[in-house]
């Protein structure tokens, strides 16, 4: 009696192992579903004004996509010279590194604060400087977070003056401070001058920036992004999307071995 | 009932944690690409863990790195029905465990994913609903094995005088 429910229990355990496997392929299909990207026709919060929630407030559940579906995958670029539209200023590196890092972030999310702080510094020191890896930062706000899409405006125009890594950093080391208030600007005006707040601000009320987020956050729809922070690695013609954060021991491990692949 | 239970609770842990594992990262091959894929889900784990705020980082990283296959295990044991009872308590144990903290997040308003499963998935009112119906369950299905541990076995009936 007791073996055949041994047997019955392992037999389905079974069954249901090959039905998980079975739905990994389906769940990733389901993935590609992702949040619409938000109306970049939106106009541009005023300097310094803080945006109030319920004005920006963006909906719990996201909507579904419509052009997701439609985008077909990028082609597998045999370097990061073929990777489309990389903004030169915010794409760290020698073009022609072995590996090229496409990191899909969004300003407001927890997890890419995690990411950023724990990781970045290390990995532009031991591999971005050294020709290693092509670092290049995309901007994918999620609908779900109120000053996300704000916060990336902001970063592009500081990266346009060559200051994306001061304000990338004030963003993601104060971002509890200013999702509860919103004050973006404050925040990046306290690591800019004078004049060079005054350029970001216009740049940021000129409505010129949106068009680039939205290249990046349709970039990352093709690659099936649906979370913060996702990393997409390019390496000798491979391609390897990463949902998630990982810790800089974990990416090291995995650069080697990319290094080191024949 | 310990049938029902056996198979839904049974199915719904092994699949919690081979889904904290494999999911949302899934690359098979080659072995380094899957071994990354691995560390990074348990590491996105560890920080939906960590979003509950009640534990350290540290005691996040060991719960991400235990709780995958202690629920692997655990759904397997329930599965086979071998020391139901013990193994029927513990899930119980577990699951009223996971309902606790999924309340008070809830309460709370914290805006977090509940990191029940791979892939992330916002916690609401559902999640809590669903975590009672999982411990309702549970509940029974140990109270079910108690009482069928109690009847004497078919084979071992005393023979009549």
């Amino acid at each position: 009696m007791n073996r055949r429910r041994i047997l019955a229990g392992i037999l389905t355990a079974a069954l249901l192992g090959f039905f998980a496997l079975f739905l990994l392929p389906l769940h990733k299909t389901s993935e590609s579903v992702v949040p619409s990207a938000q109306p970049s026709a939106q106009t541009p919060p005023e300097p310094g004004k803080i945006d109030s929630p319920t004005e920006s407030e963006a909906p719990l559940i996201p909507a579904p996509v419509i052009v997701a579906k439609a985008a077909s995958r990028p082609p597998v670029p045999q370097s990061a010279a073929g990777l489309p539209d990389i903004d030169p200023r915010k794409a760290f590196g020698s073009k022609n590194a072995p590996v090229a890092m496409e990191v899909f972030s969004d300003f407001q999310c927890p997890a890419c604060k995690t990411l950023f702080t724990t990781t970045n510094r290390r990995l532009m020191d031991d591999y971005v400087t050294s020709g290693k890896v092509y670092l290049i930062h995309r901007d994918f706000p999620l609908p779900i977070h109120a000053y996300s899409r704000v916060a990336a405006r902001y970063a592009r125009a500081a990266a346009q003056l060559g200051k994306v890594e001061p304000v990338e950093q004030a963003l993601f080391q104060n971002q509890e401070k200013w999702e509860q208030n919103g004050d973006v600007d404050g925040t990046v005006a306290a690591v800019l001058s004078p004049a060079e707040t005054a350029k970001v601000r216009a740049l940021v009320k000129g409505g010129t920036l949106d068009p680039l987020i939205d290249k990046d956050y349709a970039l990352g729809q093709t690659y099936n992004v649906n979370q913060t922070p996702t990393t997409v690695f390019h390496c000798k013609g491979q391609t390897y999307p990463f949902a998630g954060i990982m810790t800089y021991d974990i990416l090291k491990q995995f650069l080697e071995q990319l290094l080191s692949q024949k | 009932m310990i049938w029902i239970g056996r198979l839904v609770l049974g199915g719904i842990f092994v699949y919690a944690g081979f889904s904290k594992l494999l999911l949302p990262n899934a690359h098979l091959w080659p072995m380094f690409v899957l071994k990354f894929s691995i560390s990074m889900n348990i590491s996105s784990f560890a920080q939906q863990v960590e979003s509950y705020k009640m534990i350290s980082p540290e005691a996040s990283q060991l719960v991400a790195h235990t709780l995958p296959f202690v629920e692997i295990v655990l759904g397997l044991l329930v599965l086979i029905g071998w020391r139901l009872r013990i193994w029927a308590t513990a899930i119980t144990v577990i699951l009223v465990g996971f309902l606790a903290v999924v309340t008070r997040a809830y309460l709370l308003h914290m805006d977090i994913n509940c990191g029940c499963f791979g892939t992330p998935e916002k916690l609401t009112g559902m999640t809590v609903v669903r975590d009672g119906a999982f411990t309702a369950l549970a509940l029974l299905m140990t109270i079910f094995a108690f009482m069928e541990a109690r009847k004497p076995h078919p084979w071992s009936t005393p023979e009549k005088a």
